[in-house]
């Protein structure tokens, strides 16, 4: 009898103001979009429950303000982060070019024990705006950034329109749950069941 | 400059004086002494610095100087700034505002990161971050020696300077994994000696010892809580590392005892007013739960609800007409709780807002404002009609003199209009073609318009596409971005244009109105975001002193950073209220009656009438968090802001020295003009 104990995932979102933050997080919690949302200020989380071959997990996704004059508050939310999702907006080049640097920050402020190994998904959002015309960053130079990080898992999203939120979410659990797998202190029960059967084998584009 | 003593901190006599201040009520100083005379490892005093001096006041005879220095001991590094003793003229500064603001070795583990200032004009001051998030007050080094005094840190730790900031060495920060193993390494090293077991340094011994300091210092309420008890079982399961230092503990106890000592006193002036809750039976009472649940808490199966201490400043109903407790703040008649309710503990009661018929009797009629306090405290207590809120507010922020005339007035909104007009334009005329090689311009104007199509736009003022109230916030807050270019653009700032916007209805009004708020909550928004944490240090303060078991709670749960009310802060709670309350809560907050602060005393106000479902749930911070955030829109402001006047009250001086001097919405500290320094680089 697997084990029906609840364990908390933590995410974290980062990206540049605007790029979809809020939106990503609605949209896969909650299954809506909103033209309205305000501009974080300070942090806020949704929760969700994911289950991996009958265990349950709690996901906790957090949403952080996105002008970089915010980062110092990132050592209060950071801390103990399981994943670290990287967004920027296909439309705007310059959130393209600050990944490194959540990237970096990140690193720095959350001081994961294995900083070489921690777990980052990357989201290009905003695929629908304009039906791709005012696209200024291309699929196969995001790809090649993420290629050279490590290889970092890659999905192209629109929050508006739901597209791949499902399945990049899906592969951020599945990271965040490696990544607890590595940590005795998350996960100290459970560590076993997630060794062998939660090698990214679905759709993890990897 | 560099001196070595080989002697321990109790023979520096500015030290021991202070400790001596608080031997009274602290067993724990006592036990420091032993233990540092027979500690036999010596340590060294490896910087000094006199003239470091902290501003509590914008007032010069309120400042307090101070010995800086940095002591080695084993591989750990102490920061010590003692006050001087008897030094001051200064018939307020008491001995125990200078306790309030002593750090005792902190050690460097504690430390996240040192920001220095080294103006060209005016004196080079220091702020120290701890890893919690809090930050000491600003040190001002009055003789100069920033630059020694991060040297001297460099030789003997980790210090690097931050990529982000120049002016920001960072602490322990190992980038490098070989030295990230090596600093966790030395962590078991670090603690005990932070823990004061092995150190002549600290003054505090085990975590026994210094929890029954805690419960000794807790006794508000005049009962042992039982929060603060379970504190005590959970702590020593603590991992040590995890805890803030014991010496800054020790500094929260300081102000501990001030919370004792003013509740006392406003217990003996109004314990015929209603101030006298204290409640023998409840003691036992809780003590006896605080045993069953401290038992569950060590096997970590946490109840539900957990008892909470009775709030000190709460009303609470007493049984025994005319007896006394006896209790470790002193000694109070308890009152019938038949009397207690017939009785005022908290604020006046609010008046309705400001109407024009009230409004005409306080101008002259030439239209100056004959008795500003008494206008100031009118809106304080029952703010103002939404139609006169326009010519109103201009007063309140500053834009318009009081002693202005309608005359007056009406040339200065010319005058400014055209100069509004001017700085407009700087960017009006910025051509798409110049824009493509101005990157910093586009950036900024990027930034602006995904900020104002998100700013309330469910009120049918900003509603709708295309709404011109929407370009005028955009050219409003361009045309800021350009009058104060260092500050630029920062989120939050078009929550605070808003308001100013739907009342004034006039740009260059609007813009003015603004740039006077701003010249207040400016810091709110600086790349350095001091101006939050000395609000959110203010804020721990506050709640130290008003209600100390809370403050307890939090510090058990690592929530002492106060993250979870920046939100609040950094835009005036303008997403807590609807949209209309918000507008009166401002109005109010601008009056500047009973404080400049008064929107902090209004935070300890929301965190007080919740804490009884903070502490009983135990929420941990995520959880604090969440809940605060969702408080949006549930807040009653008016019962609020009673309490939060009658806090304000209670906290008196010892809670204004609780803030930090410039703490916004003060206005920015005048630096002084002694000389100027040279901005030399150091590392």
């Amino acid at each position: 009898m697997p084990s029906r104990r609840r364990t908390l995932l933590k995410v974290i979102i980062l990206g540049d103001s605007g790029v979809g933050k809020t939106s990503l997080m609605n949209q896969y919690v909650n299954r809506k979009f909103s033209n309205q949302y305000k501009a974080t200020i300070g942090a806020d989380f949704l929760t969700k429950e994911v289950q991996f071959e009958d265990r349950l997990f709690t996901l906790q996704i957090w949403d952080t303000a996105g002008q970089e004059r915010f980062q110092s508050l990132g050592v209060a939310f950071y801390r103990g982060a399981d994943c670290c999702v990287l967004v920027y907006d296909v439309n705007v080049m310059k959130s393209f070019e600050n990944l490194n640097n959540w990237r970096e920050e990140f690193l720095i402020q959350a001081s994961p024990s294995d900083p070489e190994n921690f777990p980052f998904v990357v989201l290009g959002n905003k695929v629908d705006v304009d039906g791709g015309n005012s696209r200024v960053v291309s699929e196969k130079k995001a790809r090649a950034w993420c290629a050279s990080k490590g290889n970092i898992p890659y999905f192209e999203t629109s929050a508006k329109e739901g597209i791949n939120v499902e399945d990049a979410f899906q592969c951020i659990a599945k990271d965040a749950l490696k990544s607890g797998d590595d940590e005795e202190i998350y996960l100290p029960d459970t560590i076993d069941v997630a060794s062998s059967s939660q090698q990214r084998s679905t759709g993890c584009e990897c | 400059m560099h001196e070595t003593e080989l002697n321990d901190l109790s023979d520096d006599a500015d030290y021991a004086a202070s400790l001596q201040q608080g031997s009274a009520s602290m067993t724990r100083s006592d036990s420091s002494r032993r233990s540092s005379s027979s500690e036999p490892d010596g340590a060294e005093v490896v910087y000094l610095k006199d003239n470091v001096t902290i501003h509590p006041t914008q007032y010069a005879s309120e400042r307090i100087s101070g010995r800086l220095k940095l002591i080695k001991q084993g591989a750990s590094l102490f920061i010590t700034w003692i006050p001087y003793k008897g030094q001051s003229s200064n018939a307020k500064l008491s001995e125990r505002d200078k306790n309030l603001y002593t750090i005792r070795a902190v050690p460097f583990t504690e430390i996240r990161s040192i920001r220095r200032h080294t103006p060209t004009l005016g004196w080079q001051y220091i702020i120290v971050v701890l890893s919690s998030g809090l930050a000491f007050p600003p040190l001002y080094f009055y003789n100069g020696g920033v630059r020694e005094f991060l040297a001297t840190i460099k030789q003997h730790i980790f210090l690097v300077r931050s990529a982000e900031d120049a002016n920001v060495f960072v602490v322990n920060d190992f980038q490098d994994p070989l030295q990230r193993t090596l600093s966790s390494l030395e962590l078991p090293r670090a603690v005990p000696v932070a823990n004061g077991r092995s150190s002549s340094l600290s003054a505090s011994e085990s975590p026994t010892d210094k929890n029954q300091v805690r419960a000794d210092g807790v006794a508000v309420d005049g009962s042992l809580s039982s929060i603060q008890n379970n504190g005590r079982q959970r702590q020593k399961m603590h991992d040590p590392a995890r805890d803030l230092s014991i010496h800054v503990l020790e500094k929260f106890s300081l102000v501990t005892r001030f919370a004792r000592e003013t509740t006392s006193q406003l217990f003996r002036e109004n314990h015929s007013e209603g101030f006298g809750g204290n409640e023998r039976r409840n003691h036992s009472q809780s003590s006896h739960d605080y045993h069953q649940n401290a038992a569950s808490i060590d096997v970590e199966k946490v109840p539900d609800e957990v008892p909470v201490a009775p709030d000190p400043l709460e009303k609470s109903p007493c049984s025994n007409r005319g007896e006394e407790a006896a209790t470790n703040v002193g000694t109070f008649e308890l009152i019938d709780s038949k009397e207690i309710d017939k009785l005022t503990v908290w604020g006046k009661p609010r008046q309705p807002p400001l109407g024009p018929e009230e409004w005409a009797t306080f101008l002259d009629s030439e239209g100056r404002v004959t008795d500003e306090k008494a206008l100031r405290k009118r809106i304080f207590y029952g703010g103002v009609e939404n139609n006169l809120r326009k010519e109103v507010w201009t007063f309140l922020l500053g834009y318009h003199a009081h002693d202005s005339t309608y005359a007056e007035r009406e040339y200065l909104v010319l005058i400014k209009k055209s100069e509004y007009e001017t700085i407009k334009n700087q960017w009006q005329s910025i051509t798409q073609d110049q824009a493509k090689r101005f990157t910093k311009f586009r950036e900024r104007r990027g930034l602006i318009e995904k900020d104002v199509v998100r700013t309330d736009r469910s009120l049918s003022f900003y509603e709708g596409d295309d709404n011109p109230n929407v370009n005028l916030l955009r050219d409003i807050l361009l045309t800021y971005s350009f009058y104060n270019f260092d500050l630029g653009y920062c989120q939050g700032m078009s929550d605070l244009l808003s308001p100013i916007l739907f009342i004034m209805k006039d740009e260059s009004e609007s813009f003015w109105c603004f740039v006077s708020l701003m010249e207040r909550l400016g810091p709110n928004f600086n790349r350095d975001q001091n101006g939050m944490h000395s609000q959110l240090f203010a804020l721990s303060k506050l709640v130290e002193l008003l209600d100390v078991p809370l403050h307890n709670y939090f510090k058990q749960n690592d929530c002492l950073n106060y993250f979870f009310c920046f939100r609040w802060i950094l835009i005036q709670f303008k997403r807590e209220f609807e949209y209309e309350r918000t507008l009166r809560l401002w109005e109010v907050l601008w009056t500047h009656h009973l404080s400049e602060h008064l929107h902090l005393y209004v935070c300890v106000a929301i965190l007080k009438r919740y804490r009884r479902k903070i502490m009983g749930e135990q929420m941990d911070f995520d959880t604090l968090l969440k809940f605060i955030n969702e408080l949006s829109g549930q807040i009653d402001l008016d019962a609020i802001l009673k309490d939060a006047e009658a806090l304000c009250i209670c906290a008196g001086e010892h809670g204004a020295a609780s803030i930090p001097p410039g703490t916004p919405p003060s206005l920015p500290l005048d630096t002084g003009l002694l000389y100027a320094q040279q901005d030399d680089e150091v590392l």
